[in-house]
């Protein structure tokens, strides 16, 4: 099903979303764009590159109040907090992210242990695909094509959206996209040349022009076992390394997080939020221990677990090319070099 | 003004030397990074390295940060524009840091530039010096005649609000924060370890990313870094949700500075002001 809307009109699609249930799209703030509910309908816009946090925060917010207890009250006493879900429009999800959630899905859901949290919300949302704007060249930082996606990939979108011109382009991906199109009568259907174009839009963005480099999953995973105690090697990739976090909190398939009890005056809340394996703390143990004291074990750690444990574990590379972590790392740490110069360690 | 490239191969030129004559282990300064426009912090080692050295308008990181990463070297050659060397200079007063264990390597600039927003840094949000206050080579000529403007002159919308507005204004600010830590970890005064909110014993503050543990560790860095800051600006630089955090250590180092005459890393022979005390000292603090 191939439905179209007139961007002008934009807001009256944003309009019938908010009455069908929560509509979450990229909203500029300060410093860029990052999803959030949309309460006007004139919010909506299309004028975005990518948002600086990954939408995983719609499934995996960074803060996660699990139950409420008193301390001096027995533990049966306590509160969950009740899940409040409803019907949830993912919009303007970039085709790198859509595949993050397929990676993440392994983790909260696929690998058999099933996270409430996660899945609760993921079932609950609908999400709407939208292709990078390929006349626009791709910013630096990005590599998705390295990881195999193309700038308008539908997968892992249930609606996947195509500007044309005037017009937006939607495609139903799911039988849930199927459906929510269906519902949404101010949509024209798409015609023949529509389609046309869709599907050739589709297939040029494969060809769209990201940092490249032929990447085999166990190649990668095979090269980085070997050279894991290759002190020189990390301590000079991580040189620069301030080991903050922003490059694990706006990735959009790192899912670390700690639960912790927050408690004032004998009430408190038992939550999760998350974490990052570039703090100091994130290995600390209860003995006092710490096995990852220096800079260059935590970013080893990072760039490790997505190209190398993974990928044993799972089988595939867990990262997107997103390009996030490169830039919005304040001293341009690149996660790509990275590889590339592991590949020839 | 020395132009960048001059500045570059000057900067290969002294860390060649020092690395040859084996003067210092490494020389702290900038290498490419996955392209022109970001350049990253770099530690030459070795003569081969110092072709990997470059300088260009977006080497603005503070390499002061860097300077206690060598706990073996006897001493450090490091890179420094005029904020990196106010943030030696604070390093030396605070003992972190000898000042014979350091080759300073000056370099005059002007016309720095981020490379987010290819905006000029200039003294809105940082201190806005051109050139070094301590080194032992100067890498290029010595800026003059470029007019300083105040750092503080940004200050005039904040100061303008009352105290409701500037707590509002602030809980707004604060509330975006996604506790990364990154301000803390790109300035080179934040050398605590540990940093008192990865502390557990006792906990200090929430681990969530809401107002009040937000609150408790921004105002608790500001307050920590009052007559410490030397207004490089890499906290706000280096923060990804935009957080204005220059103007805070902007407000509270114009206070310092109007009350104990003196700013946060300008001489070797001051004492920090929170350090030292005099008789004739302000009382304006125990307002």
């Amino acid at each position: 099903m191939l439905k179209k809307i007139s961007i002008k009109k934009i807001n009256d699609l944003a309009a019938a979303l908010m009455e069908k249930g929560t509509l979450l799209a990229p909203v500029k703030e300060a410093a860029g764009h990052n999803f959030a509910e949309i309460k006007d309908p004139q919010q909506l816009d299309l004028n975005y590159y990518n948002t600086i946090v990954s939408p995983k925060t719609v499934f995996l917010p960074q803060k996660e109040d699990f139950v409420r207890y008193e301390t001096a009250k027995p533990v049966a006493e306590a509160q969950p907090v009740a899940l409040n879900i409803k019907a949830t429009f993912l919009f303007g999800v970039r085709p790198c992210d859509a595949k993050s959630f397929q990676i993440m899905d392994i983790h909260f859901h696929a690998s058999g242990i099933i996270d409430p949290y996660w899945q609760k919300r993921r079932d609950a949302t609908v999400i709407f695909g939208c292709a990078f704007d390929l006349d626009i060249p791709a910013q630096d930082a990005d590599f998705y094509q390295t990881l195999g996606i193309g700038a308008a990939d539908p997968e892992g979108s249930d609606v996947f959206m195509v500007k044309k011109g005037e017009d937006l382009l939607m495609k139903a991906i799911t039988p849930q996209g199927e459906e929510i199109l269906a519902r949404l009568a101010m949509l024209g259907e798409g015609k023949p040349a529509d389609k046309k174009y869709f599907e050739e839009y589709i297939k040029k963005g494969s060809q769209h022009q990201t940092r490249n480099m032929c990447l085999d999953p166990q190649v990668i995973a095979k090269k980085l076992e070997d050279i894991f105690h290759s002190g020189e090697f990390w301590q000079a990739q991580s040189a620069a390394c301030l080991s903050c976090g922003i490059c694990t909190f706006v990735c959009p398939t790192c899912y670390c997080f700690d639960i912790c009890d927050d408690t004032l005056f004998s009430r408190g809340v038992r939550r999760r939020v998350w974490d990052a394996c570039m703090f100091t703390d994130f290995t600390l143990e209860a003995s006092g221990h710490n096995p990852r004291t220096h800079v260059y074990q935590r970013l080893r750690q990072k760039v490790c677990h997505k190209y190398s444990f993974h990928v044993r574990k799972y089988g595939v590379i867990s990262c997107v090319g997103c390009g996030r972590c490169t830039r919005y790392c304040p001293v341009n740490i690149d996660i790509y070099s990275i590889i590339q110069d592991a590949m020839k360690a | 003004m020395t132009d960048f490239k001059q500045i570059e191969n000057n900067l290969k030129k002294e860390a060649k030397k020092l690395l040859e004559s084996a003067e210092v282990p490494v020389v702290l300064a900038y290498a490419r990074g996955y392209d022109d426009k970001h350049p990253m912090p770099f530690a030459a080692k070795s003569v081969a390295d110092v072709e990997k050295i470059v300088f260009n308008e977006y080497c603005n990181f503070n390499m002061a940060r860097y300077i206690m990463r060598f706990p073996d070297a006897a001493k450090i050659a490091i890179a420094a524009k005029a904020a990196d060397s106010r943030a030696l200079v604070v390093l030396i007063q605070e003992e972190k840091v000898r000042r014979e264990d350091l080759v300073i390597l000056g370099i005059p600039a002007s016309g720095m530039k981020d490379p987010k927003t290819d905006q000029l840094i200039d003294s809105r949000t940082t201190g806005g010096l051109y050139n070094p206050v301590e080194y032992d080579i100067l890498l290029g000529e010595e800026i003059r005649g470029q007019k300083i403007a105040s750092p503080y002159a940004v200050l005039a919308d904040y100061e303008a609000m009352d105290k409701e507005a500037r707590w509002a204004f602030w809980k707004g600010q604060l509330d975006k924060c996604i506790r990364c830590y990154a301000c803390r970890k790109a300035c080179p005064m934040c050398y605590c370890d540990p940093c008192f909110i990865d502390q557990n014993k006792p906990r200090w503050a929430d681990k969530a990313p809401q107002s009040p543990g937000n609150m408790m560790y921004h105002l608790t860095r500001f307050h920590h870094l009052a007559g410490r800051c030397i207004d490089c600006g890499e906290c706000s630089r280096a923060c990804p949700v935009g957080i204005p955090l220059y103007l805070f250590h902007k407000k509270v180092a114009k206070e310092c500075e109007e009350m104990f005459g003196q700013a946060a890393g300008m001489n070797l022979e001051d004492k920090p002001v929170l350090v030292d005390f005099r008789v004739e000292d302000s009382d304006q603090i125990l307002r």
